[in-house]
């Protein structure tokens, strides 16, 4: 983790000085998370990549105005937050941003069960419970990072998760009794 | 539902986000208290499911900086270039000063002729004054000039002398030497001379 973060602050040293390579090889590094983080939001794959080439875009613009190389995660994911939140007020200017989910396909390689039980219980919770369990259990963020990500204190993201995990814990209770596939 | 007082803290720790003395004492706790083991294991089991859906692949590479539609166009690239390279700010940082520097040269003539002009034109009271006063001051700094270097002159001529003159007398000194000691040879050699004449006058 220690040497990946070097490599990153690195290729943004690099990217800073107008070294369009180093960029390019950060968007390779994060481009898979970012999208993926996208398609749990909107739950809709050309969204999630028009959006990720918008964060990228951002992300290079100003670049510059990256204070700490080694925040450059929680940064880029900030941009990729104020985007999703951007496209979801423009669709629906009356609902103050919140992502109405599309209908998400199985994932592959898992039992069509869990998939479905999975993303149930994920489209119950609200986008911002949605959020922070995507952020917490799927980016592996810490809450400090989260609360940069989202704007919001440490405990307000706890409290989103806490509930939304209780709430998922009783909806996943018959897959997860009989073990994962 | 934990009712147990940690229930908290047994959450953060199932996300690695107690300290150390936190967690350990959590550690301490857990197999005294039946209801966080089996909440955490529930929280375990709940989070593993949710991590079993795998990421997708990204339908296709982000064409951001590889497109060439985003890269910088080649004059945008050269000034980028140029603003980050001190080598090419500095070189054209001295074509700026030497540019400057040729247009000056050019124009400072031009201007002195029309100070010149002017000033035959118009022949001020004033402007005769100073011409008066420096044509002194350039006159009083030539016969300075002049006299020190008479002095100099001077000065060296009277060294000259009195070295001429010391080498004339140690000059006669040696000539008398050498005098005294052709007489004192003369004698000595008259003196033989009067014995090989009159060889028996000697033992007589």
């Amino acid at each position: 983790m220690i040497l990946r973060a070097v490599e990153d602050a690195d290729l943004i040293a690099s990217a800073r000085k107008g070294n369009v390579e180093a960029f390019n090889h950060l968007v390779s590094r994060w481009e898979k998370r970012v999208y993926n983080y996208l398609l749990r939001l909107t739950g809709r794959p050309e969204d999630s990549l028009d959006l990720s080439q918008d964060v990228f875009l951002k992300a290079y613009q100003n670049i510059r105005k990256l204070d700490d190389p080694a925040r450059y995660g929680p940064w880029l994911f900030r941009i990729a937050h104020n985007e999703a939140y951007s496209m979801f007020r423009k669709r629906h200017p009356d609902t103050s941003g919140d992502a109405e989910m599309a209908e998400r396909e199985p994932a592959p390689g898992v039992s069509p069960e869990v998939s479905i039980a999975v993303n149930a219980a994920m489209d119950r919770l609200t986008p911002e419970q949605r959020e922070a369990v995507v952020l917490k259990v799927h980016e592996g963020f810490k809450f400090d990072e989260m609360a940069e990500i989202l704007g919001c204190p440490v405990s307000t993201i706890k409290s989103r998760l806490y509930t939304a995990l209780d709430l998922m814990k009783a909806e996943l209770a018959p897959v997860t009794n009989r073990g994962i596939r | 539902m934990n009712t147990c007082e940690r229930s908290e803290a047994l959450r953060d720790y199932a996300f690695d986000e107690l300290n150390g003395a936190d967690r350990a004492a959590l550690e301490r706790h857990l197999p005294t208290c039946a209801t966080c083991e089996a909440e955490l294991h529930s929280l375990r089991l709940t989070t593993a499911t949710l991590r079993s859906i795998p990421d997708r692949e990204i339908p296709q590479r982000i064409a951001f900086v590889s497109d060439k539609v985003f890269e910088p166009s080649p004059v945008a690239r050269f000034f980028q270039g140029f603003w980050t390279s001190p080598s090419r700010l500095g070189f054209a940082s001295a074509c700026l000063i030497a540019g400057a520097l040729l247009v000056s040269g050019l124009h400072r003539p031009t201007e002195i002729r029309t100070v010149v002009q002017t000033a035959t034109g118009t022949t001020p009271a004033g402007t005769q004054d100073v011409s008066g006063q420096i044509d002194a001051a350039v006159a009083k700094a030539v016969a300075q000039v002049r006299a020190e270097d008479a002095k100099l002159t001077q000065n060296v001529l009277a060294a000259a002398e009195i070295k001429h003159q010391e080498e004339h007398k140690a000059l006669l000194v040696a000539m008398q030497e050498s005098m005294d000691v052709m007489q004192k040879r003369m004698g000595a050699y008259t003196s033989l001379a009067s014995l090989e004449i009159n060889p028996n006058g000697a033992g007589q």
